[in-house]
């Protein structure tokens, strides 16, 4: 460290690195959002790197004249269930995994760690059999279902290393105190764990809001469509409008760009623990 | 109420754990076994007739081999990339904190724009790769056209979109490394180089052979990149497991033989890890 701060050639050498970083990261980023505001002539023509002139006209078009917002209010719909579901049964399975005394508790635990391994393909085949043979395939709430056995193990597993660590001795306190347990996890336990809880809320989003492959399996019909999975179909046109998928790729990537601003350190929390499959 | 509720927490867990892991996985198994081509149709029982095809096609030893190649370069190249963010983005330097954040929006995409992206980068005649490289007099290339290149393209946005999973996770375990550590090796007289390998290395193992161990199970089942980019293509070249199994499960309706496939895969993963777990022997802190 002091030796590349001390020398200058070192010292270029290090910025010279860090700009290929945030080069290598990034352009590719920056491309997708200045192709949604250039116009059309400029686009056919030799390009700028940056654009000379703006225009929104791709985004009318998509708002406008697609099933884009439809499609985005799916997405909306089934990522914050997901959210939802996710961490009120991850929270009671966790805590009741690290607090209760019984043999073979730890085979949930297992059973969520070995579904990290699980190819897409073992459970959505068998989830879009079920789905069809009582009539749900094809909705939102399949999938939902089929989000869920991504984002219960990361929130499962990320919510018992977090209860684990926290000493039981505050419920124990708080139960002398004349709570009861349910009282003691309410006003003890949760409050205490809202960062964790916050990781989970937004590695949930984050994987049931960029999932793909079992939106490509569960949902047949167009006004069910995801925005990825609405996206993807864009490209089978024969009339490619790079405008309009690079304008609907900007609209769905800035929510997590915005909460990754906003909340940088818990995606780095969440992501060193381990607990997130992608 | 109060006596109740753990144990109310934990059958949750275990009806939870039923229903979205045993169940479907148990109920995918048992598909394997019938012959059924559509949900609807009575499911016929053929044993391990669906087994014995699979293994005896030709597309399966092609799609494993493919998903090898795929999955290992794809997590070496992940590997060696994210170490090397890592170690240049550990230095201090004005403005770390903005690069280190771009370092990780790859990550926060998903996939599908990820692909669109590339696609739109690498267009024939509007890409802005293709016009630098035709501005530069290099020849153009086929990404998606040729096999090597269709397998190049799909490794390259696999690495670009999960490199940063290996930068941030290194990255964290690098401030985890003792700084005496450091200063000793560097009284001894080591160098930069020697330091990585004799210090930051062996104190930063475990993590590795974790983020080695998730990569590559996650790279090994990894279904959207490579079938939104070539579709498995072309020929087959980059058709892998999850590929084969969903291709012939809801392209050609064979249900069985889709699960016959991910079954396969499956088991073939359980054997990897095992072995990795034997090579490389982890702590349980459990």
């Amino acid at each position: 460290m002091t030796t590349a701060s001390r020398r200058p050639l070192a010292r270029i050498g290090l910025y010279l690195a860090a700009i290929a970083i945030a080069l290598y990261s990034a352009f590719p980023i920056y491309w997708m959002v200045s192709s949604s505001l250039r116009p059309t002539q400029e686009m056919l023509l030799n390009p700028t790197l940056v654009p000379t002139e703006l225009t929104l006209q791709y985004y009318y078009s998509l708002l406008a004249q697609t099933d884009y917002p439809r499609q985005f209010l799916n997405s909306l719909i089934v990522a914050l269930s997901t959210v939802v579901l996710t961490m009120f049964l991850s929270v009671m399975i966790a805590y009741g995994v690290t607090r209760q005394r019984i043999r073979g508790k730890k085979a949930i635990i297992a059973g969520m760690l070995y579904a990290y391994m699980f190819p897409p393909l073992l459970l959505a085949i068998p989830l879009y059999a079920m789905f069809t043979k009582v009539g749900l395939n094809d909705t939102l709430f399949s999938l939902v279902i089929s989000h869920l056995t991504m984002t219960m193990p990361l929130g499962v597993w990320f919510l018992w290393g977090f209860f684990k660590a926290m000493p039981f001795e505050l419920e124990e306190a708080a139960m002398v105190d004349g709570c009861t347990r349910l009282g003691a996890f309410l006003r003890v336990v949760l409050p205490l764990s809202v960062p964790g809880l916050v990781t989970v809320a937004i590695f949930a989003f984050l994987l049931s809001w960029t999932d793909y492959t079992f939106a490509l399996v569960m949902i047949g019909s167009d006004v069910n469509k995801t925005v990825p999975l609405g996206l993807a179909s864009m490209i089978g046109a024969f009339d490619l409008r790079w405008g309009d998928i690079m304008a609907g790729s900007t609209l769905i990537a800035m929510p997590l760009f915005i909460a990754f601003i906003l909340l940088s350190r818990y995606f780095v929390q969440g992501l060193t623990a381990g607990a997130v499959k992608g | 109420m109060t006596r109740w509720m753990l144990p109310a927490f934990l059958a949750v867990g275990v009806i939870v754990t039923l229903v979205l892991i045993v169940g479907p996985a148990v109920y995918a198994v048992s598909l394997s076994f019938f012959d059924l081509p559509s949900l609807t149709s009575d499911p016929v029982w053929v044993g391990l007739a669906k087994y014995q095809a699979v293994l005896a096609s030709a597309e399966f030893w092609n799609a494993l081999w493919n998903g090898i190649v795929y999955a290992g370069l794809a997590i070496v190249l992940q590997v060696v990339l994210g170490i090397s963010f890592a170690l240049v983005l550990h230095q201090p330097f004005r403005g770390r904190a903005l690069v280190r954040g771009m370092a990780f929006l790859p990550y926060l995409l998903p996939t599908v724009i990820a692909v669109l992206t590339f696609k739109w980068m690498v267009d024939g005649s509007l890409g802005i790769v293709t016009i630098l490289m035709d501005d530069w007099g290099l020849p153009p290339i086929y990404w998606f056209e040729t096999e090597q290149a269709a397998m190049i393209s799909v490794i390259l946005i696999s690495v670009w979109l999960w490199t940063p999973f290996v930068t941030t996770t290194f990255l964290a375990g690098l401030q985890t490394v003792p700084t005496q550590l450091y200063e000793a090796a560097r009284v001894d007289g080591a160098g930069p180089v020697r330091r990585f390998f004799h210090v930051t290395l062996p104190v930063l193992r475990p993590i590795l052979t974790v983020i080695v161990l998730l990569r590559g199970v996650w790279m090994f089942n990894k279904f959207d990149v490579i079938w939104l980019t070539t579709g498995g293509g072309p020929l087959g070249a980059t058709e892998h497991l999850p590929i084969l199994s969903y291709r012939t499960a809801f392209a050609l309706y064979d249900i069985g033989t889709g699960a016959a496939v991910a079954t396969i895969s499956f088991l073939f993963l359980s054997l990897a890890v095992f072995l990795y777990f034997r090579a490389f022997p982890m702590e349980d802190d459990a």
